[in-house]
């Protein structure tokens, strides 16, 4: 399985469903693949014997199609129910940061008076985080669509120009975390990084009155 | 209607075709054959360009292709594979063997479909000529968000990107309107409904979902020239325009456009499974049905490409996305049941169906985890992604492209393709196709984003990535092998025969290759199987 089980609060509960959908996987592949072999291995012609020539089998059409549509079913209860906490926007959190992608790095503005974040290529900017806190986000693009992405939150958001949508993020653990954009954007698409600092509570409340008045980085 | 010599009759040689003849043809054989060797050709060209994308992803930190040439390559492989290999490849077989196979003399509209074959192949040359302007050609990715796309940096590149592939849909859409015109007015006598070959109704059903899907596309491609030539602000959010607009009208063809790639694939290896099991299909009716409901989901399923965006209701695309795993996953139960109790003989055309089968399962597998909003905000955009749609179009749809071309070939030239270098030519791709695409599932859920020219040096990327590049390499080789067994059995002819497989459909009642007409006689249509139940009349259709 790969990854761990998440840095977010949103990531274990994506953790686990991608567990639950691989195990259903393994059953669904496992036994179609099963099939197929065995089929291939023991029925391989053998002499110019013509085989049966029957055209279908109701019982197990509808046998089957009843298990396909019941598998579906349950895979999308599961799935429906991570969603809806996966999709939380709760606008009005204690941190709320705004963010804007553009060609080709982040601005991150923390509301209510908080610093502003702006990067370059070549000085990637850092996103600072408190753990254990909903922090709330709105994003958006000043130029074509990028895409907010942080591989261990196993979370992704597009950046589109003109529009604006939101979302929330649980961290757990501190730590330090690679950011990267996940949507096509241009030449240095490649290069449009960005890290996370996840800290403790007391850590961020120290580091947003170090940064308060609000004043912009480079450049 | 007289069938007892249907099969043998002599037929006089026709004399070989000049330049001439090719250039001005009408007949659906010419020009279904002038459809399947351009497609080959921009499969060639378009895999070069894959292999520049995966020697350039070799090792890390090494962007030694440069970053306007890497978006220019992942642009156009992806175009290319698209508009101008895996839909056309099938219409050209369709153009080829639809007619034959309801007993008709050649399509309903020969000069349309000309028109077709011209405008296509002009439509893709024009796409290509980008490469031949100062700025290059189209950067923007072959869904070529706005607006990226319509304004800034896209070149001239882009503006031929988008007229080029106007033509290919005109050429689409007329070759749609063609085909089904072609089963409703032109099929033979007893020819019924239900009595079609599955491939026909996968042709029909494709060309219903083409019908459907490309004027959207069209629309869009009109918008982002009307952005770009005569200052529109459509899709440009700084004057008014939107861009989320532009995705819904892209995935609103997108996404029926997968099935147009991949339904007249289910038809070629559903026949070539049935001829090989010495068995009819399995639960035919089913069949039916379900490509019927794939269409029908598939229309409503587009957003799913857009459950990153926020701006779309999820749950309900999810939902049907879902739904539209069941009856593409019934199609097994009639490969399988087809299988079951046959007498299976294991050709290369038989060994490319079962490698479509066991590619295109777990590239159906990885889009049902996909079709789950929180799954998909993880894997989307990563290479999980990529190895996805390479499962489905690379393992499913160019495995069953194949096959039909080994099973076919016999019918198209005359002469059979050599198994034994069929044989090395399935194993080198299969393995080669593995080999490049299954590491990139794990590259993807540890993080790794498409379309970037270069990445960092994390552990394991390094090895995968190369593990993946030499699985290209090996999948090339495996393509000349081909071209090198296409070239000895054209050379050093083995005479195939009518009907080499033992065939089924009416395609295996007439000469190799057919006559211009097709057909001096038919047999009695009385199944699905006419050819089967002609020679072996004590087990004919009920």
């Amino acid at each position: 399985m790969p990854g761990g089980a998440g840095a977010t609060l949103q990531a274990e509960s994506i953790h686990r469903l991608l567990f639950i959908f691989l195990l259903a996987t393994i059953f669904v592949g496992g036994t179609t693949y099963f099939l197929i072999f065995w089929n291939l291995i023991k029925y391989r012609r053998k002499d110019d014997r013509v085989p049966p020539q029957f055209r279908g089998q109701h019982l197990i059409e509808s046998v089957c199609i009843g298990t396909a549509v019941a598998i579906v079913l349950v895979l999308f209860v599961f799935s429906n129910d991570v969603e809806k906490f996966v999709d939380l926007d709760r606008p009005n959190a204690l941190v709320r940061i705004r963010i804007t992608g553009f060609q080709w790095s982040w601005r991150f503005e923390y509301l209510g008076g908080g610093p502003v974040i702006t990067g370059t290529p070549a000085s990637p900017p850092t996103l600072v985080l408190p753990i254990g806190e909903t922090v709330h986000f709105e994003i958006t693009s000043a130029d074509v669509v990028h895409s907010f992405f942080i591989p261990e939150f196993y979370f992704k958001r597009m950046a589109i120009p003109g529009y604006t949508s939101g979302f929330d993020l649980n961290v757990v653990h501190p730590g330090v975390y690679r950011g990267v954009c996940g949507e096509f954007c241009g030449l240095d698409h490649a290069y449009m990084n960005f890290s996370v600092s996840a800290q403790s509570q007391t850590a961020f409340a120290a580091w947003l009155a170090r940064e308060r008045p609000a004043r912009a980085r480079a450049p | 209607m007289n069938a007892t010599t249907a099969a043998t009759l002599p037929v006089p040689p026709s004399k070989p075709l000049g330049l001439l003849d090719w250039l001005t043809s009408t007949n659906h054989k010419q020009i279904g054959t002038l459809y399947i060797v351009t497609t080959l050709g921009f499969f060639g060209l378009s895999g070069l360009m894959a292999m520049l994308i995966r020697a350039d992803l070799t090792v890390p930190n090494n962007p030694w292709l440069g970053r306007q040439l890497y978006a220019e390559m992942f642009t156009l492989h992806g175009t290319a594979m698209i508009f101008l290999v895996i839909a056309p490849f099938a219409l050209g077989i369709a153009n080829y063997i639809l007619p034959l196979q309801v007993g008709a003399p050649d399509m309903a509209y020969p000069r349309l479909n000309a028109l077709s074959y011209w405008l296509f192949l002009l439509g893709g040359l024009v796409v290509m000529s980008g490469l031949l302007t100062r700025d290059g050609a189209a950067a923007a990715g072959w869904y070529a968000y706005a607006p990226l796309s319509t304004t800034g940096a896209a070149g001239t590149g882009q503006d031929l990107w988008a007229v080029g592939l106007l033509m290919v849909l005109a050429s689409s859409t007329m070759t749609a309107i063609n085909l089904i015109a072609t089963t409703v007015l032109y099929r033979a006598p007893g020819m019924l409904m239900w009595r079609l070959p599955i491939f026909v109704w996968d042709m029909i059903v494709t060309s219903m979902l083409i019908l459907m899907a490309f004027p959207p596309l069209a629309a869009t491609l009109a918008g982002m020239l009307i952005d770009r030539l005569l200052g529109g602000h459509l899709f440009d959010p700084s004057h008014g325009g939107s861009a989320v607009l532009y995705q819904h009208m892209f995935w609103f063809f997108g996404h029926p456009e997968v099935y147009v790639m991949v339904l007249p694939y289910f038809g070629i290896v559903t026949e070539i499974i049935a001829v090989f099991s010495r068995k009819p299909v399995f639960g035919y009716t089913g069949f039916v049905l379900s490509t019927l409901a794939i269409a029908g989901l598939s229309m409503s399923v587009w957003a799913h490409h857009m459950f990153t965006t926020g701006a779309v209701l999820n749950p309900f695309f999810s939902a049907m996305s879902f739904a539209i795993a069941v009856p593409t996953g019934i199609k097994y139960v009639n490969w399988i049941g087809t299988m079951w109790r046959g007498a299976i003989i294991p050709s290369t055309a038989m060994l490319f169906s079962v490698g479509f089968l066991l590619n295109f399962l777990l590239g159906g597998v990885t889009g049902v985890m996909i079709a789950s909003p929180p799954i998909d905000y993880w894997a989307n955009a990563t290479y999980f992604l990529v190895a996805h749609f390479h499962y489905v179009l690379g393992g499913g749809s160019m495995f069953a492209a194949l096959a039909a071309v080994y099973y076919w070939f016999p019918k198209i030239t005359g002469v059979t393709l050599r198994e034994t270098w069929g044989r090395l030519n399935f194993w080198l791709i299969f393995i080669g196709f593995n080999a490049t695409f299954w590491p990139m599932h794990w590259l993807g859920l540890w993080g790794m984003q498409r379309r970037t020219v270069t990445y960092p040096d994390l552990p394991h990327w390094g090895t995968l990535n190369l593990i993946s590049s030499v699985g290209a390499a090996v999948m090339f080789v495996g393509v000349l092998v081909f071209l090198w067994n296409l070239w000895v059995s054209l050379r050093w002819r083995v005479p195939a025969g009518d009907n080499p497989w033992d065939g089924f459909t009416l395609e295996w009642a007439t000469t190799s290759p057919p006559p211009e007409f097709n057909f001096e006689r038919l047999p009695p249509i009385r199944s699905e199987r006419p050819v089967w139940d002609f020679h072996h009349p004590a087990t004919s259709a009920p």
